[in-house]
């Protein structure tokens, strides 16, 4: 993945988790069933948000890694 | 035969001893300089730094306001966990610069920082005073958080103003005697702890009680469904608001990083690799907050009720017949949110008033700030444990004001990192109106539109004051300039004027 894409990406993801974790995006998830892990459903929403969070900082750091040793 | 409580004192004594002798022992190895007591002369370690950075974001608050409102207000409490992860990525970016500059420049507070690039001894006062300001009520509310957890699980034979003391009098010692190199080295030791007892705890009650964590939650939508809906119920118990419940999410992720013992972890850091994965790890942390909560849920269907709803962690542990020693370790942990939380303020607003209150105004040599540094944190301490003694003092709501001024920290030092054409005249003017805006809206919150917090009311109208006081006054000089932004040099002015000021009121980018 180039440098530009994963900044994108990184920055993308969250402006959406912003989005999807406040008025209006979350109105369609702002629900109790399902239930996922047991938990309700908005509960898990926004657990899950911050383990996506983790995964594509990740992926982030890889790429400027890269990117930094080619410098 | 002990009695229960005395085994619970023994356990929380040992704790405490432990951590003493953490606090006490770190510090032996730094230098005796302003570098060493503030900066730690630069030397954390990613191990070190997750753990300062997660426990001293994650306090009594958490610990203990969390699952009281999860128990009183439901999903209200999910606004808690949201804003963590949105506030700490863009210091994946932010957090080396800062610390490339500290290096460079020898900066080691925020501060410091600002009015590098703004120089203006009123605007470093300024600064100063409004961090103090925001510092007192949130280390009396982690006092208060340490004195009521002591309180519950001695049956009361430990009162609060006894509790608070003995606590604080154990952070104040290795704060004042080692220095920032405490507050990493002690939080490392809290942080395991406080990750370790919410999950333990977290996961243990719903199954103990209920037979499970989705059992717990059908028994909770069946007899109470309105909690389990966001953005849940407000103090009273009624609805709370859409603007609310998003707008409390947007100023404490704006805020967050801005808190200045927080910022000011970043001049901590070893190398930019270490501050970087303390980012891209901080979520991982962050989500011990999911047990921290099922603990506050627990309690909603118990047949009894505690005091207040704070007091909800403690009750749940006291009330399900847990082992002494079970209990003894869950307090230590209770402890740990809170003193790991004191220290690094504590310890940060003494930097802040002596490096930037004072230092622009009067020279003074590496031995008398650090002597007046240690005085100050005794003063600091010792103003906010009075106002921990208040049982009247409405702390969340402080909290909620501190981070509304605190919010307005986030416009100034994007400008100073990333816009060129930012002028003093313009910081300065913007974080006055975006400051006294919030304080305006604050005394009265009926004037605040759709329920908007005002941290947010303030960011909104800092932005467009910075910006248009900026472009109406004179550009700072290149040679200024070049210190900031020397990577632009090579490249000449390729990208002359820059863009707007990044960020702001937009959110995490």
């Amino acid at each position: 993945m180039k440098l530009g894409a994963a900044r994108l990406l990184a920055v993308g993801y969250h402006l959406l988790m912003l989005v999807f974790v406040t008025w209006p995006g979350m109105l369609p998830f702002a629900r109790v069933r399902p239930f996922v892990l047991g938990l309700p459903f908005s509960f898990a929403w926004v657990a899950g948000w911050i383990a996506g969070s983790v995964l594509v900082l990740v992926a982030l750091d890889r790429v400027e890694r890269r990117h930094r040793e080619d410098e | 035969m002990m009695e229960r409580w005395m085994v619970i004192t023994v356990v929380i004594a040992f704790y405490l001893g432990v951590t003493l002798a953490i606090g006490l022992l770190a510090g032996r190895r730094t230098s005796h300089s302003v570098q060493g007591y503030v900066a730690g002369d630069r030397s954390f370690g990613l191990l070190v730094m997750y753990f300062v950075t997660g426990a001293s974001v994650f306090s009594a608050f958490a610990f203990l306001g969390g699952p009281g409102w999860a128990y009183s207000q439901g999903a209200a409490a999910f606004y808690i966990l949201s804003y963590g992860a949105l506030g700490m990525a863009p210091f994946y970016w932010m957090g080396p610069r800062i610390a490339g500059l500290g290096r460079r420049l020898g900066y080691v507070t925020q501060a410091q920082l600002v009015c590098g690039r703004f120089p203006s001894r009123p605007l470093s006062t300024l600064l100063a005073v409004l961090s103090v300001a925001a510092f007192v009520p949130y280390v009396t509310l982690q006092m208060r958080g340490a004195g009521i957890v002591i309180e519950a699980v001695t049956d009361g034979h430990v009162p609060l103003w006894l509790g608070a003391l003995v606590a604080y009098g154990i952070v104040m010692a290795y704060v004042l005697r080692s220095g920032v190199m405490a507050v990493g080295w002690t939080n490392t030791f809290q942080g395991i702890f406080m990750v370790v007892i919410a999950w333990t705890l977290g996961l243990y009650l719903p199954i103990k009680m209920y037979g499970g964590v989705g059992a717990m939650f059908e028994q909770i939508l069946e007899a109470r469904p309105e909690l389990l809906v966001p953005p849940g119920l407000t103090a009273a118990g009624d609805p709370w608001s859409w603007g609310g419940y998003s707008s409390f999410i947007l100023v404490s992720a704006i805020g967050l990083m801005m808190w200045p013992h927080l910022f000011m972890k970043a001049f901590t850091a070893r190398d930019d690799d270490t501050l970087r994965r303390t980012v891209i790890l901080f979520p991982t942390f962050q989500l011990f907050l999911v047990p921290v909560f099922l603990i506050g849920f627990a309690g909603v269907l118990f047949p009894t009720a505690p005091p207040s709803a704070d007091f909800i962690l403690p009750f749940m542990v006291l009330e399900t017949g847990l082992p002494a020693l079970v209990v003894g370790l869950f307090c230590a942990g209770a402890l740990s949110a809170s003193m790991s939380t004191g220290d690094a303020l504590l310890h940060a607003a003494a930097s802040v008033v002596v490096e930037d209150g004072v230092g622009p105004w009067k020279r003074l040599n590496d031995h008398q700030q650090r002597l007046l540094m240690r005085a100050l944190v005794l003063l600091v301490g010792a103003a906010a444990y009075r106002a921990a003694l208040d049982p009247d003092s409405s702390l969340v709501l402080l909290l909620a004001t501190a981070y509304g001024i605190i919010a307005q920290f986030a416009p100034t030092v994007v400008a100073s990192l990333y816009w060129r054409r930012a002028t003093t005249p313009g910081a300065f003017a913007g974080l006055v109106a975006g400051a006294a805006t919030a304080v305006v809206f604050w005394m009265n919150p009926d004037l605040r539109p759709f329920d908007i917090h005002e941290g947010v009311l303030g960011v909104l109208v800092h932005v467009p004051v910075l910006v248009g006081v900026s472009l109406a006054t004179a550009p700072q000089p290149e040679g200024h300039l070049t210190r900031f932004f020397p990577e632009r040099v090579r490249g000449a002015s390729e990208r002359t004027g820059a863009g707007a000021p990044a960020g702001g009121a937009g959110g995490p980018d």
